[in-house]
């Protein structure tokens, strides 16, 4: 189980993040969403260790991350970036083969390559195992982003606006591919997202962030509310349901004199 | 657009002013003018007389002071004060700049007649700006024996020093003869290796120092090279085997050597040339012929001293009686009204 | 599945042959260099002089070109090797020894060490106060950096501002400097080999072998860093600490190989590219290579320089960049990749 207790965040004088609580069980995908600068990559940073959040502790299975190695918090959790830059040139395979960092010390073993190669696999990239990774379309890049997590094969993942950049089909498939590395090998992921549409079909739980703070969590059921999105988003909006999972579909922003005005 | 035609009328108007004015200091030196051909080649008119003089090199210098004619100088080059004891009267005069360029306001403000600088440096916007003030510019080197004399002859009629000009000249003639007669019956010229200040880099064709070399009687291993001072290779000199081989050293690396009381800086140097690597193979080293000169008489004004010197080492038998050092004290007493002292040469003769 | 691995492991065994092929070829450019001078000796000759002591030819090969050879390996691999490192930390292709100014700041210490009268003290003046500058230097864009941000761009930044300030130093000092001081600055910054002896070898490499095998100990954490600082650190890199120790070590051997053999330009910049170009961005391959590209370069360059133009020595910052140059242009025109 990954706890994250009452974490705050401040750069310079100004609060990222306060005081949140999340609790994220094995074979469970959770969506941080909310509006731009609300802190959801802050937060998944702090998780991540690539930031150091300035109050409150993140557990691992009851284990202090601040006590860990840097290697060790790697060997328990995977983060994947919005995007990798790459200004020299690396293979596929090569790219992926980071995922096993923490577990190499001079060379990687040859199961090492193997859990690499099953990984490109899984995610049908075998065909282009040794092509430039720089030469990737978006999808593309995503799934090596994708497929290097799961080489680093940790029980919790977390994944930095997963479908931003990628055209509807290659969100669905994405998406898909969360969800089953998910359920099918009992991980737990967390994501920050901006599409509350996705979030909301694909995700056991979610979190709506509003400046820095928790503003409700829940099943996204509870979560996609009207009220919920004119307050955290200032939008106005319906709510539909199909086949159980409610979409939003936003109407118009709210005009800030009447809107519900929370600050 | 107002303000454009305003800047426009007012540098038509400087300009006007500018030209006029030059015309006007122009007709103003009523003088005898003449026409002389400097060390680049180059023919400059100079109008007489010439009582204002700023002295960029140190070769220079000497020889103006040799002319007697140091009461002229009015700005001196700003190194000068590195050997303030060398030039007890001039070192303090205005320092105007250096051998590679020099304060344009400065010298504008001490309105010489002429600037004295090398051939090359400062470079030839020197004569265009300095012009517009009506400051010449006389480039002489003073550094290569072979054209010493007729830049000593050159500088002589400028200053209207011809009669002293001409004692220098009869003295270099006379010594350059004395080496000459001394070479007269040599037959076996030996080797010779000739460093710079810095490792390997020899004096070549078209350097001061091989010209001395020649004219001391010395085969200068580099002679057959193309450049001036190449960098040429350890090996190459084991393989050339000289004889004797001759380090110059500069004021950076041991100070002045008018200031200079002992030769540990100069043994110093010779002793490192001796020790290295495989240089123990080299005759000159074997047979303990390394010598070291000092850079005040290696090429300029007293390269005739540096040759002296050069030709004793070379040739110990013919120039037995032939005394380098009465020559530098000759030199510094008569011509430049100094005392002799310092260190030049190491291993020393005496 | 296996196939994947197979044609992996195919891949890792061809940039290892190229790696084993360069050493070959550092080898056989050494036996060249070995046989070359102004000495008759021929290629026979100088291979049995080095274990006959035949009098003169052996001096001539231990004491001579030996070092020269060894010193041209250790300077050229060293550059290559700190250029690596120093594209990797910065994450920036165009990084070099240069970038963050430590050339400047070496010339400006073997620049002063020549005004002052530095070899009058000790012959070794030039080279330490260049050590000395070079690593001031770096340390000083450490201290910014801790200050402000251990980024790429603070630390270019700082070391860029280092490398004006230094240069106009120096230019300053060579203002002022008489015809032979000049000249002498003017020579340094050509570079030489010439003066290399066994002692010199003896420090440089020291300096440039020592930090050597950590740099290669850590060759994952590099690649990591090419995946971005997040990634990195995610992936359990202390990037910090790598950037840091990185960067002291890439300045020592900088340093190290600059003040003994003078300001050689251009091979810190192109041996990894070159390297590159060929088996990719793995600095677990991209270390060796490079650095025996620049080897190859170096003692390829040093050769001609002084057979070229016998006795004449071009000077080895010349013909390294005259070498460079056109076979970087060639790999460039030939492969498709775009770099930057």
């Amino acid at each position: 189980m990954l706890s994250i207790c009452k974490i705050s965040f401040r750069y310079k004088s100004k609060h990222i993040l306060k005081d949140i609580e999340i609790e994220l069980n094995k074979g469970e995908i959770l969506s941080i969403v909310g509006p731009n600068g609300t802190g959801k990559t802050t937060l998944l940073k702090c998780i991540a260790g690539i930031m150091k959040p300035g109050k409150g502790t993140i557990l691992i299975n009851g284990k202090n991350v601040s006590r860990m190695k840097r290697q060790n918090i790697a060997k328990s959790i995977a983060y994947v970036p919005q995007s990798s830059p790459s200004k020299f040139p690396i293979t596929v395979f090569d790219a992926v083969l980071m995922g096993r960092r923490p577990y190499i010390t001079w060379k990687p073993s040859q199961k090492d390559l193997e859990l690499v190669a099953r990984s490109l696999k899984s995610m049908d990239l075998h065909d282009i195992a040794l092509q430039d990774f720089d030469q990737l379309s978006g999808g593309q890049k995503q799934k090596v982003l994708l497929a290097r997590a799961v080489a680093q094969d940790t029980d919790y993942l977390l994944l930095d606006e997963p479908t931003s950049n990628l055209d509807l089909k290659h969100q669905m498939e994405t998406m898909g591919m969360i969800f089953n590395m998910v359920k099918k090998n009992g991980v737990a992921a967390i994501l920050a997202m901006h599409d509350l549409n996705l979030s909301s079909r694909f995700s056991d739980r979610m979190v709506m962030l509003k400046a820095g703070k928790v503003f409700c969590t829940g099943e996204p059921r509870q979560i996609m509310t009207v009220e919920n999105i004119k307050s955290v988003y200032g939008v106005e909006a319906e709510i539909i349901s199909i086949n159980d999972h409610p979409y939003i579909l936003p109407t118009r922003p709210v005009n800030e004199q009447q809107g519900l005005s929370s600050d | 657009m107002k303000k454009y035609f305003t800047i426009i009328c007012i540098t038509t108007l400087l300009f006007c002013l500018l030209v006029s004015g030059e015309t006007v200091t122009r007709e103003a030196m009523a003088g005898e003018s003449i026409s002389i051909k400097d060390a680049a080649g180059r023919s400059v008119e100079v109008s007489l007389p010439i009582k204002k003089l700023v002295v960029l090199t140190s070769d220079a210098l000497e020889i103006i002071r040799a002319l007697k004619a140091e009461d002229l100088v009015i700005g001196v080059y700003s190194d000068i004060s590195r050997n303030s004891q060398f030039w007890p009267k001039l070192k303090d005069k205005p320092k105007v700049g250096n051998w590679k360029g020099l304060n344009y306001e400065l010298v504008a403000e001490l309105n010489p007649d002429i600037v004295l600088c090398y051939s090359q440096r400062p470079g030839r916007d020197m004569e265009r700006k300095l012009e517009p003030f009506g400051v010449k510019v006389i480039r002489l080197d003073f550094f290569r024996l072979g054209t010493l004399e007729k830049e000593v002859a050159v500088l002589g009629r400028i200053l209207k020093k011809e009669k002293e000009a001409m004692d220098i000249i009869a003295w270099y003639r006379k010594n350059l003869e004395l080496i000459q007669k001394g070479l007269k019956n040599i037959s076996d010229q030996p080797d010779v290796y000739i460093e710079g200040d810095s490792k390997y880099h020899t004096a070549g064709p078209g350097s001061g120092g091989h010209e001395m070399c020649v004219l001391a009687g010395g085969h200068n291993i580099a002679s057959n090279l193309s450049i001036p001072y190449p960098e040429i290779t350890p090996e190459w000199i084991l393989m050339n085997n000289p004889n004797l081989i001759v380090k110059t050293t500069t004021k950076s690396t041991c100070g002045t050597s008018y200031s200079m009381t002992d030769a540990i800086p100069l043994k110093r140097i010779r002793d490192r040339v001796m020790a290295r690597p495989a240089w123990e193979n080299i005759r000159a080293v074997k047979e303990n012929k390394v010598f070291v000169m000092a850079n005040e008489i290696w090429t300029g004004p007293r390269a005739i001293i540096g040759t002296g010197y050069m030709a004793k080492w070379f040739y110990p038998d013919a120039f037995k009686e032939f005394d380098p050092k009465k020559l530098h004290k000759e030199y510094l007493e008569k011509f430049q009204s100094i005392k002799y002292q310092g260190v030049y040469v190491y291993p020393n003769e005496n | 599945m296996k196939d994947i691995c197979e044609q992996y492991k195919g891949v890792t065994r061809k940039k290892l042959s190229f790696v084993i092929f360069l050493a070959a070829l550092l080898f056989g450019v050494a036996l060249i260099a070995l046989s070359q001078g102004a000495s008759s000796m021929g290629f026979k000759d100088s291979v049995t002089a080095i274990f006959q002591d035949s009098g003169i030819a052996h001096a001539i090969i231990w004491k001579l070109r030996l070092p020269r050879i060894i010193m041209a390996v250790l300077v050229g691999g060293g550059l290559a090797l700190a250029g690596t490192v120093f594209q990797a930390i910065l994450r920036n292709p165009l990084a070099s020894p240069y970038t963050l100014g430590i050339a400047s700041s070496a010339g400006f210490g073997a620049v002063t060490a020549i005004i002052f009268g530095g070899s009058f003290y000790s012959e070794y003046l030039i080279a330490g106060n260049a050590f000395f500058f070079a690593l001031l230097s770096s340390f000083f864009i450490l201290s910014i950096a801790k200050l402000k941000s251990y980024t790429p761009e603070t630390m270019i930044l700082a070391g860029i501002a280092i490398m004006f300030f230094f240069s106009s130093l120096s230019s300053l000092f060579q203002y002022m400097g008489t015809v032979e001081e000049v000249h002498e600055i003017v020579f340094w910054f050509f570079g030489s080999l010439s003066k290399v002896g066994w002692k010199e070898i003896g420090v440089a490499s020291v300096m440039i072998l020592l930090p050597t095998p950590i740099i290669l100990r850590w060759s994952w954490d590099f690649n990591l860093l090419a995946a971005g600082d997040e990634s990195a650190k995610a992936l359990g890199v202390n990037v910090t600490r790598i950037r840091m120790l990185g960067m002291v070590f890439a300045s020592l051997i900088t340093a190290a190989a600059i003040s003994f053999a003078g300001v050689i330009g251009f091979v810190g910049l192109v041996a990894p590219h070159i390297a590159r170009m060929v088996i990719g961005g793995d600095h677990w391959f991209l270390f060796p290579a490079s650095a025996l590209v620049g080897a190859v370069l170096v003692l390829t360059a040093d050769t001609l320089g002084r057979t070229l133009w016998a006795p004449q020595v071009i000077p080895i910052g010349i013909v390294t960049a005259f070498i460079g140059v056109p076979f970087f242009f060639y790999l460039l025109m030939k492969k498709t990749r775009q770099y930057w």
